[in-house]
């Protein structure tokens, strides 16, 4: 008989014990602070891919964890969703380090062609230095200086873009700044032949 | 008999039995049946349908362009995720999938309404855009056809390439979409325009002003040139001629290039201006002139040199900046073109015809416009 009321006991205490298995608030807590840092690293922008199943597997850890949390307590697992929060806190720090990458990789890319609209324009202003300053080609001289300055501006305001990390219009304006700065040499090169011809 | 005894009592019990056996199987029956209606399916293919509604309202970039609609289908969908959840994890008889059915519904319709809101702004957005481009891109060509030819105002011209710029970058913006962008690109561009609007009422206010000037110079050409029969010369900048005059009556009209910003008056040394003004011939230059022939002319006279001192004190024009001189009627032009840096060019020929006419005190009144004469 004590046999058997021991057996009842034990198995009694296992269910109990087995069955109000902590939730994985802790766990739940890192994945959304995680979660917080790849937004404020702007994940979802620069890699949306990698940030949606971050956040797919984070609404389905939560989502896991609910049903576990309305279940009747003895019969209670969170295994699952503790796995799924731990997997979904490792997929949104891999997303915070590619944004990371992606970002930087794209304001290095719109770095170097700011430093080749600078270099650009550069040499436009030289070959417009150099460029015969005789009577005949003055006008052009002085319409091609206008087109220059113009250019500075497009180039000011390019940069304050990059400078404020709105890298996309910044590469815009970047483009196009170069592609007057091209049209500038250009006019120079017709203003020097033109002379040239007189 | 014995066996025959225990039988009835046997049959009895087995009776009994089998009536208790009926009526538990009776109430299993019907906890069964129970337990099999409260055994509903998860809504599953609602939570799917929800789920791809969202994925296609972020393909057509509701998140950038029907943001709010976006976060609010994105939510419902959770909500409706976790009620599902809710109530799977309820003991059977007691789930109720409604809620979490009319939730995800409700994302469903919201991840539509995002998509479609979306798809609208683009829209409108891009042809915003388009149409900002486009009416920047031909207004500047309207200035450009206004600007060229005898109108060469270089802040104006400086204001038309501001706004070029603008309309390059606001083209190069439309590819990236960036829309928004585009159009603040393109409001920019035209704040250049209206600024060459404002350019160009200050030079027609200015020579509103000074057309009674101009007219009382001319008419004191000719007077003197008529009261002591001698000859004159009056340049009129915006028709672009040369009148040789002599006892107040035209001789000769003369076709002539001017400076390459013959437009404004001339303020000082390279702005490319022709003075205007009252001048005579200070030197006449058979040889000597790095043109064929000239005539230098006293520029900068008094006024000039007044207006000089006046616009450097209210800082119009640079301290470091010089009046300029040797101003001269010179050869070498017939370019079809304003070239020079404030000199009058004739062709050769015509310099030729003009030196035997003039001679050093010959008077020159330079105008921009001299309307009513000749």
């Amino acid at each position: 008989m004590f046999k058997y009321v021991s057996i009842l006991l034990v198995t009694a205490a296992l269910l109990f014990v087995v069955g109000c298995s902590k939730a994985p608030e802790a766990d739940m807590q890192a994945a959304d602070v995680v979660m917080q840092a790849a937004m404020t690293a702007e994940a979802e922008q620069y890699v949306p891919q990698s940030y949606n199943m971050a956040l797919d597997t984070l609404n389905a850890a939560k989502a896991a964890k609910e049903e576990q949390d309305s279940k009747f307590a003895l019969f209670r697992s969170y295994g699952k969703s503790k796995e799924m929060f731990i997997a979904a806190k490792a997929l949104f720090e891999k997303a915070t380090t590619d944004a990371q990458a992606e970002k930087e990789r794209v304001r290095v890319q719109v770095m170097d062609m700011a430093a080749n609209a600078q270099a650009m324009l550069d040499s436009a202003a030289v070959a417009l230095a150099k460029a015969p300053r005789g009577k005949g080609s003055k006008a052009d001289i002085e319409l091609i200086k206008n087109d220059l300055e113009s250019v500075k501006i497009g180039f000011a305001e390019a940069k304050a873009d990059f400078d404020g990390g709105k890298f996309l219009a910044a590469k815009a304006k970047f483009e196009a700044v170069m592609g007057k700065t091209q049209g500038v040499i250009n006019e120079i090169e017709a203003a020097k032949a033109k002379k040239a011809g007189n | 008999m014995m066996i025959f005894h225990t039988g009835l009592p046997t049959h009895d019990s087995n009776q009994k039995t089998a009536s208790l056996l009926s009526i538990i199987l009776i109430c299993l029956a019907s906890v069964l049946s129970l337990l099999l209606s409260g055994c509903q399916d998860p809504p599953l293919a609602a939570l799917e349908k929800a789920r791809l509604a969202l994925k296609n309202a972020e393909y057509v970039g509701a998140k950038k362009y029907a943001e709010a609609q976006y976060r609010e289908a994105e939510k419902s969908l959770q909500d409706g995720r976790m009620e599902v959840a809710r109530q799977k994890g309820r003991f059977s008889p007691f789930r109720n999938y409604k809620r979490g059915d009319s939730i995800l519904a409700l994302a469903f319709e919201s991840a539509n309404k995002a998509a479609a809101d979306a798809q609208d702004f683009h829209g409108e957005l891009k042809s915003r855009a388009d149409n900002a481009y486009n009416g920047l891109k031909k207004e500047l060509a309207s200035w450009r056809d206004a600007l060229d030819g005898s109108l060469t105002l270089f802040n104006a011209e400086k204001h038309w390439s501001t706004a070029d710029m603008a309309l390059k970058m606001s083209q190069s913006l439309i590819i990236k979409d960036e829309y928004e962008e585009a159009i603040r690109a393109v409001e920019k561009g035209k704040k250049s325009l209206v600024q060459i609007s404002q350019v160009l009422n200050e030079y027609a206010n200015e020579e509103a002003q000074k057309i009674k000037v101009w007219r009382r110079w001319v008419n004191e050409t000719l007077e003197d040139s008529r009261r002591n029969g001698t000859t004159g010369i009056i340049v009129d900048k915006s028709a672009h001629k040369l009148y040789l005059i002599k006892a107040g009556k035209l001789i000769h009209t003369y076709d002539c290039e001017l400076g390459y910003n013959s437009a404004k008056q001339k303020y000082f040394a390279g702005d490319g201006a022709t003075p205007e003004g009252k001048y005579y011939v200070t030197k006449d230059r058979h040889n000597g002139s790095k043109f064929y022939k000239a005539l230098l002319i006293n520029y900068p006279n008094e006024t000039d040199k007044k207006r000089f001192a006046e616009n450097k004190r209210k800082g119009f024009i640079s301290r470091w900046a010089h009046i300029g001189a040797l101003i001269e009627i010179h050869g070498d032009g017939g370019r079809k073109d304003d070239w020079t840096d404030g000199c009058v060019a004739l062709t050769n020929g015509e310099m030729d015809h003009l030196m035997q006419y003039v001679s050093v005190g010959t008077p020159v009144t330079i105008v921009r416009r001299s309307e009513a004469w000749p």
